[in-house]
């Protein structure tokens, strides 16, 4: 015990000097600190991503590593990785930043934290997917609308979005968000709007599509914190809800339920999930090969065979799973005008959160 | 008034009194005295109600209360720190048990202001919290709030032990007063003589859980009926068995000198006393001598016995270290104890239990 | 102590003037200067200030309704946790209860979890699925499943998850009672209970207060028992804090909403601590008799004291039990609540233990965290010292400055950093601080100093003045006097609150997503990245495992300075000195709110 007390104390006497020395020296030990961790991680890419779960973080740092690549790996929520990009403009971080859709990266493009760069597989994807300049398409994305395929017949279920707060069956049965905040509810609203564009209405919306938006919330059951909608789903708690297409085929799996997607007529937004730049790295032409590397048709196809995805490369199309290459090519994608949309969603989403969201 | 009978107190496996059979009489100052971790707190304690006895019984005014709780027995308990609520003001502290047994608040405040004058706090006084109050005061708040109640006994834990000297003397006085106003049955727990032997009627001296002597001041300290007692009340001096021969050789006393033998500071001294017919002389060297002002201390050694004796300084002439004098003793105050049992061989001990 | 409190007297000393220089240094860099940063740009975007942020929040029908909600929360809880923890205190402490320890044990589950995966454990049990559920639907036919949900669940889970503070605080303050006052009461003829309404909550009323100030910051910052439980009805500010931080565009009212319950909070301090100043209620006696437990004499009311401690417990060790079950089963049986024996695996665990980054978050996380702790607390204790002896308007204004982070949500304070220091900047002598280890460590230190100090300062408070004056007068220097005499009494208290602050740290997301090193990421980031990200069938399967792998970091932690210290006062059987005795202030909202403890986590999973 008194062995114990000891050490206590020493630790207390320890951190406190340590504590002192380092309020009166750290203009000198900081300054070389920075110095020396900016070179000290050597060749080593520092990438930002929000695409990093489930795995697919690990799994990149090790493809990374055999094709000579040293990366680390910063996962961050979009909105996150976001912030963090334009915080850090002045003294950039991060070398690679990947995953985040276009809404997100002509944010931080617009704050001027994105570098242009062509990368060596331009040619093989759709340049109208990114900016043709510094953010570059990678892996698409359907956000849909899913409902229970076992319990709802296909000519019994909604057609479009709007059906599910104008037809009475379906109210209540759907799930809603509850924040604003994940980029896949922004999709669903952006979709929404987009139709109801008016310039002369409140942020570019009429008010018949700010209608639509208040019925969404009036008549959804919200969605709850840490349960999946497919487990919603599964205890009948639910019939349908959004979600996007890469997840669609594991949680049918593991909820054991079947999920049937909605085809509107004006079609469904599409979530680009792009590769930059960053503006400022002190490693850009490591950075550069990276980016030509992981954007490349091999690479991309292995990553859609592992993870289901939907690669923008054509030469990755090819060998990624079919049956999920056959959904896109059935999918009609809806017509978005995305300039439009990144600059009033930061105020849609302030006045759904404040004035719709009950 | 009180009587304790055969009573056993354990903790565990720990026998804090082994027996007990006490009896105090009503209005007595009734003093409970030993070395701390002697039992004489348990003994208030399981008079108070707080501990109940493994055996015996406990009997107020002749009524078994042995099962009782402490608030039905009808005593006053003044603890050692006073345990004061600090959360409330004075007159809150003292009108406490009033309001607990539902006094009407006109009643209450009448009561809770004559006892407060009676134990010499003011109005101003009342109104403080406890917390502003010096040591002194807040006795007299504890004091009070158990007399409020007007119980038919007062036990005091050691109330006097956390304060300083004078004003342990002040407030010694103080309590004394008090309780001889109040004519209340006392029962009065210390560890030091001094308070016992100046406060109380009667003083039982507790070791190790058992009383070894019950009796009055004088009693005890006169005839203590132990070795223990003898040692812990008053100041005494080994004697040898050598310089128990010499006197008996003096005087022919016929003391045994195979007992433990004592003799009080006061009762030697390097004078032959004036009345004293039956002291004998022993030549004796000064060992060391402690001026006191009043009196000074002396060490004398005879026969191998370090005698300690008190000489008043009146202005005469008084032997200094290293020389030679005499040390007078009358035989009749050495005091003689079993070595094994350590009780008094002495004929006059009034050893009372009534 | 007199002569100490005029501005001159402080300044005379040199050593005070030293440290005066370096707090100031830390405050303006840390505190002051990037709080501010971010503060202008979001209030005074284009150099002007705009009332945009009030205009659109008191015009928003669901801000104020959230509001409210936080605000009632708030309040119902300072009641609930109070009745709550003051009865399991005493069921503990106090009264004589059959299995006290193992009550104890139960009751102190809170100690080492809490957050969303409480809140999602309470639901397993009582939710429309839920154990308990399906057994009053058995024998009530007519019961409605959801019954638990809305206000009512939000509070109940929010009661018994905090009552944390009321084990460590209010308990000591119990143990630190004099037990003669007791005696004292019951001879004057008082029963049990009214020894217990007049004597002795009078006497906890202090730490009662600060807990209470506690629970009503934890229900202001509610995040993951309303978004778990509250359903439709029942939804708090702190989710649209969060969203709103997010966004660029409407950071300002995330800002103004932390500037409303920053006021409150600090409201709730000033009514309380003036309530508080009124009395005297630590013991007025030198020497004091130890705690005795009591019997509770009426046998009906010992018999439902008991069956209410038990039925208490087992709502405390239920969630505990079933999430250690639960984080052995697979992501879709734990949310579709679905357990069976034949189902567990250790698959969850090797899953999360083998990924590449492996052990390495988790070393990451104990060192930042250790060394923030230990920092904050080394740090401050000389400074709450100064400020616990020198009461003058300078130590006032150090004092109130270094209650900032309070006000501000952790993503807020971070992007102050960084904005403040991607540049090289003469306040830290000319260096960037971003991209480098120390960022995260400063952040860290930073957002715990206001909790530490004001623990510190109760502590220094109930240190007996008379032992400094002890050693002035033997000659000591008041840097010896501190470091031999005043360091040994507060470290208990200290090694407590470090305790606390490393534990709450351990798992932090907001502050190290911002700035944590790309090579040295802590457990927050991995997660993160392993629990939501589409809350899929893995991610809450190893949000249960990372739970209970924390469970075990802080056990130990709390163990290591609580457990040892009970033991070792059963020993000797004398009352070991409180850890954190009398403690009349507050703790911070976000942040010592255990049963809350992920209340600045994004609300959902942000992709």
């Amino acid at each position: 015990m008194r062995k114990l007390k000891t050490l206590v104390a020493a630790a207390v006497a320890a951190t406190l000097l340590a504590g002192c020395g380092g309020a009166s020296t750290p203009p000198a030990s900081t300054g070389e600190a920075s110095g020396a961790t900016a070179g000290g991680s050597g060749d080593t890419l520092v990438v930002y991503t929000n695409s990093n779960g489930e795995g697919r973080g690990d799994w990149l740092a090790a493809k990374a590593a055999e094709a000579g690549f040293k990366i680390e790996i910063v996962g961050a929520g979009g909105a996150d990785a976001t912030n963090k990009l334009i915080a850090e403009k002045n003294n950039p971080i991060a070398d690679v930043a990947f995953g985040l859709n276009n809404m997100y990266f002509s944010q931080i493009k617009k704050e001027g934290a994105l570098e242009a760069y062509h990368p060596a597989w331009a040619g093989d994807v759709d340049k109208g997917l990114g900016d043709g300049e510094t953010y570059w398409p990678l892996v698409k994305q359907a956000i849909l609308l899913g409902y229970n395929s076992d319990k709802i017949a296909k000519d019994a279920a909604p057609k479009d979005w709007t059906d599910l707060w104008t037809k009475d069956e379906f109210k209540s049965r759907y799930e809603r968000v509850t924040g604003m905040g994940t980029a896949t509810a922004q999709l669903v609203f952006a979709g929404i709007l987009s139709r109801y564009r008016d310039n002369s209405g409140d942020l570019g919306i009429s008010d018949d599509g700010w209608k639509q938006v208040q019925q969404y919330f009036k008549n959804g059951s919200p969605a709850v914190a840490k349960t999946d909608l497919f487990a919603r789903i599964a205890s009948g708690d639910v019939d349908m809800g959004q979600m996007p297409s890469s997840i669609i085929a594991d949680r049918e799996k593991s909820f054991k339920v079947n999920v049937d997607t909605v085809m509107p007529s004006v079609g469904v937004p599409l979530a680009v999930e792009q590769i930059a730049l960053v503006k400022g790295t002190k490693k850009k032409e490591q950075a550069q090969k990276f980016i030509d590397w992981f954007g490349s048709a091999e690479v991309q196809a292995e990553f859609a065979q592992k993870f289901n995805s939907m690669p923008v490369n054509k030469g990755a199309q090819a060998k990624a799973n079919p049956g999920v290459v056959d959904f896109f090519a059935g999918l009609k994608q809806q017509d978005i005008d995305w300039d439009f949309v990144q600059k009033n969603m930061g105020a849609w989403v302030e006045k759904i959160e404040l004035e719709y969201m009950t | 008034m009180i009587r304790l009978e055969n009573i056993e107190v354990t903790f565990g496996d720990f026998t804090a009194i082994p027996h007990l059979d006490l009896h105090v009489r009503p209005g007595e100052f009734f003093t409970l005295l030993g070395p701390s971790g002697c039992g004489k707190t348990t003994a208030l304690r399981t008079l108070a109600g707080f501990i109940e006895p493994a055996r015996g019984t406990v009997r107020v005014d002749g009524k078994d209360v042995t099962r009782l709780p402490s608030d039905k027995r009808q005593v006053g308990m003044v603890f050692q720190n006073y345990a004061l609520f600090p959360s409330m003001s004075v007159w809150e502290n003292i009108a406490f048990g009033l309001r607990v047994r539902k006094e009407k608040p006109a009643d209450s405040d009448r009561l809770v202001r004559d006892i407060a004058r009676r134990v010499e706090l003011s109005d101003e006084q009342l109104a403080k919290n406890v917390a502003e109050l010096s040591g002194g005061q807040q006795q007299r708040v504890a004091v009070a709030r158990a007399l409020v109640l007007r119980p038919k006994i007062l036990l005091l834990d050691e109330p006097l032990s956390n304060l300083d000297a004078k004003l342990r003397h002040q407030l010694r006085q103080q309590l004394k007063d008090l309780q001889s106003e109040f004519g209340i049955t006392t029962v009065y727990v210390t560890h030091d003589q001094d308070e016992a032997l100046a406060m109380s009627d009667r003083v039982a001296v507790f070791n190790k859980g058992v009383v070894e002597q019950v009796g009055t001041p004088q009693d005890i300290y006169d005839h203590a009926a132990t070795e223990f007692v003898c040692n812990f009340i008053g100041d005494s001096s080994a004697l040898t068995p050598e310089f128990v021969a010499e006197v008996n050789r003096l005087s022919a006393a016929g003391l045994s000198t195979e007992t433990r033998s004592y003799l009080r500071v006061e009762k030697a001294s390097l004078d032959r006393p004036a009345d004293g017919g039956t002291a004998v002389g022993l030549p004796a060297t000064v060992i060391s001598r402690t001026y006191h002002g009043l009196h000074s201390r002396y060490v004398v050694r005879s026969h191998g016995a370090d005698i300690r004796l008190l000489v008043r300084e009146d202005g005469g002439a008084h032997p200094e270290t290293g020389a030679a004098t005499t040390v007078y003793v009358q035989p009749g105050h050495i005091l003689q104890y079993h070595p094994g049992t350590g009780v008094s061989l002495g004929q006059d001990q009034a050893v009372a239990l009534p | 102590m007199s002569g100490n409190n005029t501005v001159r007297s402080m300044a005379s000393s040199p050593l005070v003037l030293v440290v005066g220089a370096v707090l100031t240094w830390f405050i303006a860099a840390f505190l002051v200067w990037p709080n501010v940063n971010i503060l202008m740009a979001t209030f005074f975007p284009d150099g002007s200030f705009s009332g945009r942020a009030a205009e659109k929040l008191f015009s928003s029908q669901r801000a104020m309704k959230a509001l409210g909600n936080s605000f009632l929360l708030a309040v119902a809880l300072s009641i609930t946790v109070n009745l709550v923890g003051v009865f399991i205190v005493l069921v503990t402490h106090y009264f004589r209860i059959r299995g006290s320890r193992i009550l104890f044990l139960g009751y102190a589950s809170t100690f080492i979890y809490g957050g969303i995966v409480l809140a999602a454990g309470y639901k397993f049990i009582y939710g429309e699925k839920g154990i308990v559920t399906s057994l009053l639907v058995r024998l009530v036919p007519g019961m409605d499943a959801g019954w638990f949900s809305g206000f009512f669940a939000v509070l109940v889970v929010m009661t018994f998850a905090t009552t944390t503070n009321h084990m460590l605080f209010v308990a000591n303050a119990l143990k630190g009672i004099d037990y003669q006052t007791i005696e004292a009461a019951r001879n004057l003829g008082a029963s049990p209970w009214t020894v217990l309404r007049r004597i002795v909550l009078p006497m906890l009323k202090p730490t009662l207060f600060a807990v209470t100030i506690l629970s009503f910051l934890t229900g202001l910052g509610a995040l993951s028992a309303p978004q778990v439980l509250g359903g439709r009805d029942f939804q708090t500010i702190t989710p649209m804090i969060l969203t709103f931080t997010n966004s660029p565009t409407s950071r300002d009212l995330a800002a103004l909403l932390a500037v409303i319950l920053g006021v409150a909070t600090m409201l709730m301090l000033a009514v309380m601590s003036r309530v508080e100043k009124g009395g005297t209620y630590f013991s007025v006696s030198k020497v004091s008799s130890e705690l005795q437990k009591q019997d509770i004499t009426n046998p009906v009311a010992n018999v439902a004291v008991h069956a209410v401690a038990y039925l208490f417990f087992a709502v405390y060790t239920l969630p505990v039990v079933l999430i250690v079950f639960y984080s052995f089963a697979d992501g879709a049986a734990i949310q579709t609540g679905q357990l069976s024996l034949a189902n567990l695996t250790l698959d969850n665990y090797v899953r999360v233990l083998t990924q590449q980054s492996g052990l390495r978050p988790f070393i990451v996380s104990v060192v930042y965290s250790a060394l923030a702790a230990v920092i904050a607390v080394g740090g401050l204790l000389f400074v709450a010292r100064l400020l616990h002896k020198h009461k003058n308007w300078v130590a006032s204004a150090f004092e109130y400055l270094l209650h900032i982070p309070w006000i501000l949500p952790s993503a807020l304070l971070a992007l102050g950093l960084i904005v403040s220091y991607d540049h090289p900047s003469p306040l830290v002598g000319g260096a960037v601080l971003t991209g480098t280890l120390v960022i995260l460590l400063i952040a860290f230190v930073t957002v715990k100093i206001p909790f530490t100090l004001r623990m510190l300062k109760a502590s220094f408070a109930s240190v007996n003045s008379s032992f400094e004056e002890a050693a002035a007068i033997m000659g000591a220097k008041t840097l010896y006097v501190f470091r031999r005499i005043l360091l040994p009494l507060v470290l208990p208290a200290a090694a407590a609150i470090t305790a606390l602050n490393f534990n709450s740290l351990l798992d932090d997301y907001d502050t190290a997503i911002f700035l944590a090193h790309p090579l040295v990421q802590p457990l927050g980031l991995v997660i993160k990245a392993n629990t939501d990200g589409a809350e899929g069938t893995e991610g809450i399967a190893n949000t249960f495992v990372y739970t209970v792998l924390l469970m075990v970091i802080t056990g130990v932690t709390m163990y290591l300075v609580y457990g040892r210290a009970g033991r070792r006062r059963t020993r000797k059987r004398k009352p070991a000195p409180p850890p954190l005795s009398q403690l009349p202030g507050p703790a911070l909202p976000r942040d010592q709110a255990p049963g809350e403890d992920d209340a600045t986590r994004p609300a959902t999973a942000v992709r």
